[in-house]
Formats: C-alpha cells, structure tokens, sequence
C-alpha cells in the first residue's frame, strides 16, 4: 500500500503533490499509483531500446506532464530531460537516462507491494 | 417563532443560484488519465465536465455539442492527433469558432502559437494552483458570454450583418477617427422582394439574403467600412467613397440570382461623398431616393443621389406640409373634360370626367402628376378623392337645378378608397344628400387595383353596383389583368390606359394592340372610352376600330365648371 510517507521518503514533493490534489490524500494516492504502475515506463523502454525516438519522445513527454502534476520528483527529473533531448532531436544516448527512470520507479513499486 | 429566512432572500433568488441547476459544460480533452482526473476534480463542482481521450474523441463531442459547450481544455499532446490540428478546426468553422479553447501544454513554445490559433489563454502543466485554474476558468466562460451577448445584440442572425443600432454606432466612430476620409452612404434593396419569397418559399428568400448580406460583407471586408440589414430586404452600407459601383452591384446581382430562372433585381442607390455634417439617417435617406428612382428602370442597378433629386424632395414635402390647407382654403379645383359618345354621326356629349387640379398661392398651378402620385403614396389621396366627390357631387347638383339635367361625371375611386370601410357609407351620403342619382356618379377604379386585394375590392365593386353606381375600369391594359380575371369582373365600362392610344397613333405606331382591346371590350359587352384622344384622325380610326365613346384634347382640355356649362347649353 503507497503512502504519503513512502512517497516523500522516496524523494516526491508530496505537499506540492497534494496540493494539485485539492489536499485530498485519497486521491492523490490513487493517482500516484497508478502512474507508478502504468505500463507506459515499459512501453518507453521498448522505444528507448527499439531507437524509435518519436514514440519514446511522445511518452517521455505525456509521462512529463503526468509526473509533474503529482510531483513524483525522482522520475519527473529523469523523463523531463528525456523528454527535452528527444524534443531538441539530440542524438545522445538516453541508456542512462532510462536506467535512472526505471530503478526510481521500480524501489518504490517494491516497497507498495 | 422567529423566521429565519429573509423575505429578499426568498424573493429574489440569486441568479448565481438558479445557474446551478443547469451547470456550464466544459470539455477536457486530454489523454492522460491522471491530467484528466484533477482537471476534473478541479472543475466538476462548478461544471459538467464531458472528457474525450483522443483527437476523434474530440471531434465528436464537439460537433455533437457545440452549442452548449462553454469551454474546452485542450492538451497538445493526444495520440491521434496535434491539439493545434483540433483547434484550427474549430476556429475554422463558423459555428464552433464561438467555443473559447485553453490550450493545456507543458511546451512553452505552443503556447504562443496556440494565442496566434485563437486559443483564449492557456495553462501549463505542472499545473497551477487549483484556483488559478479556477479563476482562468470562470474568466473565459464570463468574456465569452459577455462577447455572445454583444455579438447576439449587434447582429443581424441571417446575415451576419451589423444590425441598424450598431450600424449606426459603428458608421460614427468611424466619422470620429476618419474626419477627413471622404464616405458614401449606400442603400441596396432587392426589387419585389415578397415576390421571390412567394414564388420560391421563404426559404429561399432567406438564402438570398444570406447571399446579398455575405456579397456585402465582403465588399466591406476588401474596401473597408460597415454595413447592416435594415428591414426585410434592404441593406445599407457606409464605406470610403469609391467612383463606380456598378461592378459590386453585378457581383450582388450574380450572387443572388445563382440557379433563379427568373431574374432577381437589386438596386443600389448610392450618396456619394456625404455631407458629414447632416445626420447619418438622412445620408440613408438620400442613398434610399436614388435607389427608389431606378425602382421601374431594369436596365440601370446603380443610381447616385444628386442635388435635384433633393430639391424634388424638399418640395415633395412643402406639397406635403400644404395640403391640409390647401383642402381647408379649397385651393384644389375640380375642372371637368367632356366625353363624348362618337358612335352616331355627330358625335353627342355623353358625360365627363372630373380631374383634381391644384392653385396654390405661391407656387402656381401644380401639376396633378406631381401631387397625385404624392398623395397616394402615403394616403392623403383618401381625403383629396372625399374633397373631389363633394365638389362634384354638387356642382351636378347645380348643374341638374339650372339646365333641368344631369350628366353623369365619373371620378376617381383610389385603391385607399377601396380598402377604406366606410366607403359605401361615405359614397351613399354624398348621393343622397345631394340629391343625385347613384347613376349619375361614375366610379373609375384603376385596372391595377384589382390585382391586388382581389377579393376584398371585387366585393365592394360588388356592392357599389348593387347600390346603382356605375362602374368604369380605368387605366385597362396597364395592370396585366388575365383575360381570364378580366371577364369575371365586375364592370360597366372598360377605359383604355392613355398610353394604348399613344402608342397606336404614334409615328410608325399600329392599331392592332387596340383593336385586341376593343373586342375584349366587345366580348364583355361594356362601352369602351378612349382617352388622351387628339385628333380628328384618331378620333375617326377609333370609329372604325368600334369604340364608343371619346375623352381627349380633339374635343376639350379639362375646363372650369364655369366653361363646362357651354357644353350642357350646346
């Protein structure tokens, strides 16, 4: 079960978290979870790996938003710059980029479970 | 026990209340579950919130609500599509272009290119404050219906037009901050209007309109200035002055008469150059008379406004202001033209005519051309047609006292008269006071009359026949009566429209027209009158062609009743 301490101990903002959601612990918690659990980080690491940076670009860039908006700190600062390079079409190497977004996400995902 | 609520209370519900039981509907287009989540979180307390996940998705909640969507959050970012795709859609189509969008990004370098698309605003993602969001919210909603309102007020609905106020608002602004620009004031008016929705359907009356108002927008559009709907069919137009017209005209003419068989007319009359210092209206006024001389001319569709044009006005109106003192000072003279039967050898008097004309003190004798068409335009007719019955009615009655006999005189009925409920009450009066027989008044009554209101004047002339008036159809051959209609009518005699007789006498001229009238006149049994007849050799081919009885400057102008009575003695 995600909670609040969990997720500020993790490194998320969780006042401005659950400010964006109007306070309510419920629903930011349910939010947060199910971002957390969302398959898009697996469908951006097929893209990362297949090289097919529109599509990586285009979920970097919607899990941005989405992880901004719950200020999910460890994971919105890797994917945000992900997101910038992949949008200014720098041919860099995004390995360590996604390595950094998919362990953030996945120490939290082990302590909820 | 105490009341606790206040009367204003239950009186006056708050407006803020009654709203709630029907919340503004505010789409989110947004493709992410948790954006979509807060934004409606944030939202669905005041508003129906609908969500739609993809461009399509978007697409068709929008068409399918366009008219009761208040607001739409769009993210740039769905799957089937760019947000800015959606949004020049929407600003491209004219009934949804009214729906404010606030472009949700968290790409700075959209936002300004969504403003320049027409977004209203926009929110950036992290998200703001939920009552940022809020307020931005509440604030588009409240511009936008305040602009609705605006627009609904100062719109013409069918044609997208100004309407007059606004029209009027906008053309002196325009004054204000062009002083020295010079302008012209036009009027555009589709001939015979009511015509077109009659024959074609209203329907299709409304889709010329649209096509005039959207030739008109256009034109504003390239050339600057405003225009407006005034009435049904006449559209007025205030721009910077331009020499030739005559294209724009054509265009409208085109554009209106797109897949018409028959011919759709417009005609524009144009104040050229208008004098800014008398009021908007009668700049209108002006450009409205130029239009209204072209009204019969089908070969000319723009007429200017010139300063004779104002003169006749100015004494159109001086004719106006006079006339009730002309009647009360008898000023108005009934001079009288004999008509004489031509039928035996020597031709025999067999009555007259009684014509109005008009001795005013200063201005001299008017022609009754000038005042009649006046009159009748705006019905003093009525009381000049009572003052002339009277007039007659007793000079017959001298007549009929001093030579021991009358002759019947005939006078004009005009179509007000026809329509005036107490005619037959009028008309029995001024018999019976006077002592006259009911024959002994003939009643003309114009052709076109019975073309229109055909009912209504065909049941009076019904009942003046049933009383003993006799009745004469004049001006026949002008008002475009069917055969048909003709021999159906209630007629005594059949008088030939003056311009029949011209024209057959005329240099290279034939009679044949004017025989057709005359066995018309045969076939319905009823005496023919020629009239505006002037010579001998006219007189004599009328003879031939078999008309009966003849008016006209051969044998009389219209004289005095005084020089009349040489006629009764003769």
């Amino acid at each position: 079960m995600l909670t609040v301490d969990m997720l500020r101990a993790w490194g998320a903002d969780t006042d401005d978290g659950m400010r964006r959601c109007m306070n309510n612990e419920a629903f930011y918690l349910r939010l947060a979870d199910r971002t957390l659990r969302d398959d898009s980080f697996d469908r951006l690491k097929e893209a990362v790996e297949a090289k097919d940076r529109d599509r990586a670009f285009e979920l970097a860039h919607a899990l941005k938003g989405v992880t901004a908006n719950l200020s999910l700190t460890p994971v919105q600062k890797p994917v945000t710059e992900m997101s910038d390079l992949l949008k200014a079409q720098a041919d860099t190497d995004l390995s360590g980029l996604l390595a950094e977004i998919l362990s953030q996400r996945e120490k939290l995902l082990k302590q909820m479970d | 026990m105490m009341d606790e609520t206040p009367n204003s209370g239950a009186l006056t519900p708050d407006p803020e209340l009654l709203s709630v039981g029907r919340k503004r509907k505010v789409l989110i287009v947004e493709d992410e579950y948790v954006n979509r989540e807060i934004l409606s979180a944030y939202l669905e307390t005041e508003y129906e919130t609908v969500c739609a996940e993809t461009g399509a998705g978007a697409r068709e909640i929008i068409r399918g609500h366009f008219d009761s969507l208040s607001l739409i959050l769009l993210d740039l970012n769905l799957p089937d599509a760019h947000g800015l795709e959606i949004l020049r859609w929407i600003r491209g189509d004219v009934h949804l272009s009214r729906i404010p969008v606030i472009v949700v990004t968290s790409d700075a370098e959209s936002e300004v290119e969504s403003l320049n698309l027409g977004a209203i605003d926009f929110i950036s993602k992290p998200y703001p404050p939920e009552k940022v969001i809020r307020a931005r919210v509440r604030r588009v909603i409240e511009l936008v219906e305040t602009r609705d309102l605006v627009r609904e007020t100062s719109r013409d609905h069918l044609t997208g037009l100004y309407n007059r106020e606004y029209f009027d608002h906008y053309a002196e602004q325009y004054d204000l901050f062009h002083p020295d620009e010079p302008m012209d004031a036009l009027v555009v008016d589709i001939n015979h209007f009511h015509i077109i929705n009659e024959r074609y359907g209203k329907a299709f009356g409304d889709e010329v309109l649209r096509r005039v108002g959207t030739a008109i927008l256009g034109y504003v559009r390239d050339h600057g200035g405003a225009a407006c709907r005034r009435y049904a069919d006449t559209f007025l137009i205030y721009c910077p002055h331009a020499d030739d017209y005559t294209v724009f005209a054509d265009e409208m003419a085109a554009t209106a008469g797109d897949g018409v068989k028959g011919r759709i007319r417009i005609r524009t009359g144009v104040y050229s150059r208008v004098d800014k210092s008398i009021a908007m209206n009668l700049r209108f006024d002006r450009a409205k008379s130029a239009a209204d001389t072209i009204r019969n001319d089908f070969n000319t569709a723009v007429a200017e406004y010139d300063d004779t044009l104002h003169g006749q006005e100015i004494y159109a109106e001086r004719l106006l202001d006079a006339f009730q003192e002309a009647l009360d000072q008898k000023q108005f003279q009934v001079y009288f033209q004999p008509k004489f039967d031509i039928r035996p050898d020597m031709p025999a008097l067999y009555g007259a005519e009684a014509l109005v004309r008009w001795k005013h003190p200063e201005l001299g004798m008017i022609s009754p051309g000038v005042f009649v068409p006046l009159f009748e335009s705006n019905g003093l007719v009525r009381d000049l047609d009572h003052y002339v019955w009277r007039e007659t009615a007793a000079q017959l009655r001298k007549w009929k006292e001093r030579f021991g006999k009358v002759i019947p005189v005939s006078v004009n009925v005009s179509r007000v008269d026809m329509l005036d409920p107490e005619l037959l009450d009028t008309l029995r009066g001024l018999v019976e006071d006077s002592g006259l027989d009911y024959r002994d008044l003939h009643l003309e009554i114009t052709e076109s009359a019975y073309t229109q209101d055909a009912k209504q004047i065909i049941s009076t002339v019904n009942t003046l026949r049933g009383m003993g008036f006799v009745i004469e159809m004049d001006d026949f051959g002008s008002g475009y009566s069917s055969l048909n209609m003709i021999s159906t009518l209630p007629i005594d005699m059949l008088k030939v429209d003056m311009l029949f007789i011209r024209n057959a006498f005329s240099e290279g001229g034939d009679t044949r027209l004017l025989q057709v009238i005359v066995d018309i006149a045969r076939s319905l049994s009823v005496p023919m009158i020629a009239e505006g007849v002037e010579t001998r050799e006219q007189m004599l081919a009328l003879k031939d062609l078999g008309c009966d009885i003849v008016q006209g400057y051969y044998f009389s102008r219209p004289v005095p009743a005084e020089e009349f009575e040489s006629f009764l003695q003769g």
